[in-house]
């Protein structure tokens, strides 16, 4: 295994860990907006790595460069969605959880 | 017709890379470079403004470096044993010019550490930060920064 074939398998790596520590949050954490939180920062990461260690492994510069293309679209389109997520919740009277007072 | 030229090579480049560097997809290919440059001429006029060339290194580095933060915090916070959010709302007034510059700032808000866009209406964005305690308002000040100097505003 070369340098860079370990590399690549390194950020696959780190990236699928973001995943998992996004969709844990995803599922653990207890409302709509600190949900959105989870997905739009830990699997927006695990992306980045991803995409980072597949473009790694590519075999032309066009792959490469599709590859590091795909990141800043995903984040776009992330960032959009979940201010409308955010929003309409909002609009919809949903009060954001807070940490129960501790007496 | 510089911004034309500019988008539509954008656009080309784009193409261009979408299609794996092939040369027997430009038929379609230019019908698409056409119809997003008619797109973005149409939701983004030319003429507003420049934006800064330092001031996209700039922002980018920026970005990157938050996306590692913001993506480790929410890790951390989520893999924890007992979950430690303190969650908070909060309204900040925004020093930007409103139009594309506060659009974008509400943006990259939600993909930085701690803080997600909930309402922009004129220059005052609501947020909702994953834990209260932390200093949002000034994460939110260097945004807005990096984003008047992407933008080349003065703030």
């Amino acid at each position: 295994m070369g340098l860079l074939e370990l590399l690549s398998a390194l950020l696959l790596l780190v990236g699928a860990g973001f995943y998992l520590a996004g969709t844990v949050g995803l599922l653990r954490f207890p409302d709509v907006y600190t949900r959105l939180h989870a997905l739009t920062k830990a699997d927006n990461l695990g992306l980045g790595f991803l995409t980072l260690g597949l473009a790694l492994q590519a075999e032309s510069l066009a792959a490469v460069l599709k590859l590091l293309l795909i990141w800043p679209l995903v984040l776009a389109a992330s960032a959009a969605v979940s201010y409308a997520i955010a929003r309409r919740a909002q609009r919809l009277g949903i009060k954001p959880w807070r940490r129960p007072s501790e007496s | 017709m510089s911004a034309i030229l500019v988008r539509g090579l954008l656009f080309a480049l784009v193409w261009w890379i979408l299609a794996g560097g092939r040369a027997d997809g430009w038929g379609v290919g230019l019908v698409f470079v056409v119809l997003a440059l008619l797109v973005s001429l149409r939701l983004n006029p030319p003429g507003q403004g420049h934006l800064s060339l330092p001031g996209l290194f700039g922002f980018v580095g920026f970005f990157l470096v938050q996306s590692v933060r913001g993506g480790v915090q929410v890790a951390a916070m989520a893999l924890r044993p007992r979950l430690a959010l303190a969650p908070a709302q909060l309204e900040i007034g925004l020093r930007l010019p409103p139009g594309p510059a506060t659009r974008m700032l509400t943006a990259t808000l939600s993909l930085l550490p701690g803080t997600l866009s909930v309402q922009l209406e004129g220059d005052r964005l609501r947020l909702h930060a994953l834990d209260g305690r932390l200093p949002i308002e000034a994460e939110v000040r260097a945004a807005e920064m990096r984003i008047a100097r992407l933008f080349g505003v003065r703030l």
